[in-house]
């Protein structure tokens, strides 16, 4: 018996003999599909990958054991035995009571933690009645413009129970400050309440766009909510730093792990650099990434960037605390893979992403609707996107145990090759003076671009297969249901925040708002005077001028 | 004329929604189908997209949106261009549009409607037709 | 039906909202049609031009974009009531000739701002880091009121040339971090700069490049006065020789001496920082002041040039009508083989066809050179082989 190198070599060369033998005289009379298969990300696949030593001999460093560094197999030691991922279902749309009433059927159908999608003048902080959000009102998420849409938004929600996730960024300190409040009106203090704040700015400006004022000040801001729920909200994750928006802006999946990291790097030399420990905040660090259908490949990007992320914390940070190594995250299934051609087709593809994110060891999951390529979810198809999830928790067997695909030999492998690719891309960035300069530089921006473009080419030549667009076409379209936002909502929106600034103190919302303004200006930190401003019925876009005044805007520049 | 060139093109992003692959790409395949396409950038408005159609005498805007917000900010581009004189200018879209919308959209003016999931070639094919019904100016 | 010059320029002229489509449209006709240049120049005596016509260039990235926006909002913000243009020139694809125009994402912001004119030019094929019509672009800029006018170039380290004879200032952007920039002077640029911008001045290696930048000019200035000093000739530049009939005509005739004379000084050289609006004000009063001080000079250069041009276009339609008479005779095989057997001479056949393209057209106005004109050469051509 030789040592593990010498038999992985041993069967390295008989399956080049392989290849080169029975393999080439069959390919002379039955060729292959494709003179190359690869990933959805275009990464080549050989055709049969034998084990390599290292997953032996450097099983502690490369993979280790589920809960311990580099968490490789996971971040808990039993994951989905002791509990299954949080089954939650991104919602909101129109008003305060349209959502409202949603989030209660979805506790109802057994999610257990709310999602919130907020319109996107909520997001950019321009309130229902500005010029600026003409059309947008409701549409792809719920509108708030004050404090009084929020009460609304979580009547009957008991906030002590409940965990709630507020996909929110330029905006994410005036809604946290918001749930702060309404959590003190029903008598919950803030070290009781949970949730996450999405409050990741920076892929808003690689890809996303829902951004409002400049790097700097958006960093800052970000650092001030690291600080004050550190001391105040100690069980609020205070940020989602998100791959998702940047894959769907057609990235690879290494560059995926890469860019998201990238922001990860910045925000805590960000943290760092305001004085707070590594220890101290990196426990609250979540991220949130996409599942794409290519299964094996997804899987592979999850460990990959479990175990990166935990080397680039102990390594680059000193870290110490293992909850900081952790790289624990959210899951949605990807957006753009969904097709409006054969809508019913959607169902599938979100089971096997679905079923890649659990392989991968997701802490929670978002499964789409079939029809979200041509509007807002239905309730009917919202309830089989979360049906989707309790069937591969109850049914599927593959919770029974922990990394099912650890071992694999191509998993194992595509794992190392996304990693190493993905800490390339990183080193490239800190080459460019780090993320921030690398957005501006537009590097960031470019990189995906391509990727997207090449993706596009490929369906367009058809040399990539989706099924229902250039292949299985199957002519005329039947009708689906779609969910419709109430022509109404802009009208009942604006009305009701007329009434809201009729009914406040307007001497003490003034006083108020020019205290933001004054903190701006001071490195004092800004959720205090956000709060204050929030309880006094200060709206968003008014919040969000206050700090423009300091903070100035920012437009896109990069073509 | 020397030689037949193509017509300018502009791909713009009104609105709020920062989603910009859609358009990217439909820039791109423009331009490799032979266009001089020129791309605002996202969250622009209704007025900086007409006003700039009309310094680069573009021959047809293509809007792309995915927050539904495409009724009204179609719309109040095809008003501007009436406004200005500039009706001739062709109106394309793209994005999440429900099917239901598209008849609507059509009738308010919008020469084509490409959904998630339209082939490039059909993209070009449709906005090369357009522009060759389209009245000499 | 197309509109005709004529028309355009007079409601391009006229204000009101069909004045800006009819701008747009003359600035179409010459980038398609940029032969038509002359016609439009014939016609432009009594147009308002612009004071200063502004090239930017430099390596791609280098800021040329940022720095025209910011120049623009500085401009704008200094007098509410000036008009300006700005020209921008990205590549075309070689294989498909297509183009992405990127340059306006970064001035978005003036959009809708009547006072400020915007222009996307693909270099379509034509090197020299612009596109051909864009003299015509930035004459139709004049006729509708821009002051200023600031010409991007492509930036892709091809000849810089043309910009210097299209522009009356050149600035050169170079950024730290951009190796090419050093490269790019070394290579020419440097020799096409009236004004420097080290840009991205925010990053720590600008300050070094703006000495290796200073370093370089004093370099070339001593070695400029040098030559100056060794030969007495004075420095001209030599256009093609043209022929006319009595021999070779010289247009070096009366011509102005060269525009800016910075023997004796260091072209100025502006640290910037673009992005963030830091050296920008005072990189625009140095423009103003070169402008005050210079625009007589660039108006006549201006019109000199216009001469040119219109000289250029008076032989280049020549050639084309009797080239096109030629065309119609099978290119003119059977009077070439002619000559070659001995039947006829060169000058007889070169007589005939002037002959015919001649009586083809209006004695009265040979210059005027409308679209009938080609035809009745056209009937001409054919009346005499018939
Ligand atoms: N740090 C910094 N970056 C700047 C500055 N000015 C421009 N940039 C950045 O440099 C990059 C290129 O800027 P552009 O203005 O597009 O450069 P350009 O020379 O027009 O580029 P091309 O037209 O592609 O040749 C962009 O990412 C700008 O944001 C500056 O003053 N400081
Ligand atoms: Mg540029």
């Amino acid at each position: 018996m030789g040592s593990t190198a010498e038999t992985a070599a041993r069967i390295a060369t008989a399956i080049d003999a392989w290849n080169n033998g029975p393999v080439a005289k069959s390919l002379a009379k039955f060729p292959e599909q494709r003179t190359a298969f690869v990933t959805a990300s275009d990464k080549k696949v050989e055709r049969l990958y034998g084990p390599d030593a290292s997953i032996f001999d450097d099983y502690d460093r490369k993979l280790g054991l589920p809960g311990q560094y580099p968490f490789t197999r996971g971040v808990q030691p039993t994951m989905y035995r002791g509990r299954f991922w949080t089954m939650r279902q991104y919602a909101g749309f129109a008003t305060a009571e349209e959502s409202n009433k949603r989030y209660r059927y979805l506790l109802e159908q057994g999610t257990t933690g709310l999602s919130v999608a907020f319109d996107l003048p909520t997001q950019i902080g321009y309130d229902s009645d500005d010029d600026m959000a003409a059309g947008e009102v409701g549409k792809v998420g719920v509108a708030i413009d004050s404090l009084a849409d929020m009460e609304t938004l979580l009547e009957g929600i008991p906030l002590d129970k409940i965990s709630t996730s507020m996909t929110i960024n330029a905006t994410a300190a005036i809604l946290l400050a918001m749930y702060i409040v309404v959590g003190e009106k029903q008598g919950v203090a803030a070290d009781k309440l949970n949730g996450t704040i999405q409050n990741d700015i920076l892929k808003e400006y690689i890809a996303r766009g829902t951004y409002r004022f400049p790097p700097k000040p958006s960093l800052r801001l970000i650092s001030d909510i690291f600080g004050y729920c550190t001391e105040r909200v100690p069980n609020w994750n205070t940020i989602s730093i998100s791959g998702y928006h940047i894959r769907e802006a057609g990235s690879t999946a290494a560059q995926e792990i890469a860019f998201t990291l990238a922001d990860a790097i910045c925000y805590v030399d960000t943290a760092i650099k305001a004085g707070l420990k590594v220890d101290d905040f990196g426990p609250r660090l979540a991220f949130f990434f996409a599942s794409h259908s290519d299964l094996f490949e997804e899987v592979a990007k999850f460990r990959a960037a479990r175990r990166l992320y935990a080397r680039i914390m102990k390594e680059r940070f000193g870290a110490a605390n293992p909850k900081s190594l952790m790289l624990r995250f959210h899951t949605q299934t990807g957006g753009v893979t969904l097709t409006a051609q054969q809508p019913e087709n959607n169902i599938v593809r979100v089971a096997i992403q679905a079923l890649a994110a659990v392989l991968g060891g997701t802490q929670s999951l978002h499964t789409n609707s079939k029809d979200e390529a041509l509007a807002l979810p239905t309730e009917e198809a919202v309830t089989v996107a979360l049906r989707t999830q309790q069937i591969i928790a109850y049914e599927s067997g593959v919770t029974n145990t922990v990394d099912p695909l650890a071992g694999s030999f191509f998993v194992e492998k595509l794992t190392d090759e996304l990693e190493a690719e993905a800490e390339a891309l990183i080193k490239q960035i800190d080459e460019r003076g780090g993320v921030v300069a690398a957005i501006e530089q537009g590097f960031i921006q470019k990189q995906i671009e391509q990727s997207a473009y090449r993706f596009g080419q490929s369906i367009d030549s058809g040399d990539r297969v989706i099924v229902g667009v250039n292949r299985f076409t199957s002519g005329d379209e039947p009708d689906i249901d779609l969910f419709e936002v109430p022509e109404s909502t802009t009208q009942r929106q604006v009305e009701k925040l007329q009434r809201v600034r009729q009914s406040r103190d307007s001497k003490k919302v003034e006083a108020a708002l020019a205290n933001i303004t004054q903190a701006a200006a001071s490195d004092a930190n800004l959720m205090p005077p956000i709060i204050d401003a929030v309880r006094e019925y200060a709206t968003v876009g008014e919040i969000c001028r206050a700090l423009a005044v300091v903070f100035g805007e920012y437009a896109e520049s990069h073509s | 004329m020397e030689k037949s060139l193509k017509p300018r093109l502009l791909i713009g992003k009104p609105g709020l929604d920062g989603h910009d692959r859609g358009a990217k790409y439909v820039a791109q395949i423009l331009r490799d189908a032979g266009f001089e396409v020129i791309y605002t950038g996202i969250r622009r408005s209704p007025e900086q997209i007409v006003d700039t159609a009309i310094q680069e005498d573009v021959a047809a805007i293509g809007l792309s949106l995915l927050s539904g917000a495409h009724n009204v900010l179609f719309g109040r581009v095809l008003e501007l261009l009436r406004e200005r004189g500039a009706e001739d200018v062709l109106v394309f879209g793209g994005g999440t549009i429900p099917p239901k919308d598209v008849p609507r959209l059509k009738e308010m003016g919008v020469a084509a409607v490409f959904t998630p999931g339209t082939p490039a070639r059909e993209i070009v094919e449709t906005i090369d037709g357009l522009l060759a019904q389209r009245p000499a100016v | 039906m197309e509109r005709s010059l004529d028309q355009l320029v007079s409601e391009a002229r006229g204000g009101g909202p069909r004045s800006q489509r009819a701008a747009a449209r003359l600035m179409s006709v010459m980038t398609d049609q940029p032969h038509r240049l002359a016609e439009l120049l014939a016609g432009s005596r009594d147009w308002p031009q612009p004071r200063l016509v502004l090239g930017i260039t430099g390596a791609p990235g280098s800021g040329k974009s940022t720095l025209a926006d910011h120049v623009v909002a500085e401009l704008r913000a200094l007098d509410p009531r000036r008009k300006v243009g700005v020209v921008a020139v990205d590549p075309s694809s070689p294989f498909t000739g297509g183009a992405l125009l990127g340059d306006r994402v970064r001035m978005m912001r003036h959009a809708t701002d009547s006072m400020v004119y915007i222009r996307s030019l693909a270099s379509r094929g034509h090197l020299g880091g612009l596109a051909l019509g864009a003299k015509g672009v930035v004459r139709v800029m004049g006729l509708v009121g821009c002051d200023i006018v600031v010409v991007e170039t492509v930036g892709v380290g091809q000849s810089e040339v043309e910009i210097a004879q299209n522009a009356d200032v050149v600035v050169v952007v170079l950024a730290p971090g951009q190796g090419d920039s050093i490269q790019m002077l070394k290579a020419g640029l440097m020799e096409a700069g009236d004004l420097f911008v080290v840009n991205k001045a925010d990053k720590p290696d600008a300050a070094q490049l703006q000495q290796q930048l200073l370093a370089m000019l004093e370099r070339s200035r001593t070695a400029r006065l040098d030559l100056a000093h060794g030969a007495s000739e004075p420095l001209v530049c030599h256009g093609p020789q043209l022929q006319g009939p009595g021999g070779p005509i010289d247009i070096q005739q009366d011509r102005p001496p060269p525009p800016m004379d910075f023997d004796e000084e260091t072209p100025g050289v502006f640290l910037c920082s673009a992005a963030n609006h830091q050296g920008i004000k005072e990189f625009v009063a140095a423009l103003e002041e070169l402008t005050t001080r210079q625009a007589a000079l660039w108006q006549a250069r201006r019109q000199e040039q216009a001469v040119e041009e219109i000289r250029q276009a008076v032989l280049e339609e020549v050639r084309r009508r009797v080239s096109h008479v030629l065309q119609l005779n099978g290119n003119g095989e059977n009077q070439i083989r002619r000559i070659l057997a001995g039947e006829t001479t060169l000058n007889e056949l070169v007589d005939w066809l002037m002959d015919v393209a001649a009586s083809g057209t209006n004695a009265k106005s040979p210059a005027a050179s409308d679209a009938k004109s080609h035809l009745r050469t056209e009937a001409a051509g054919r009346a005499e082989f018939a």
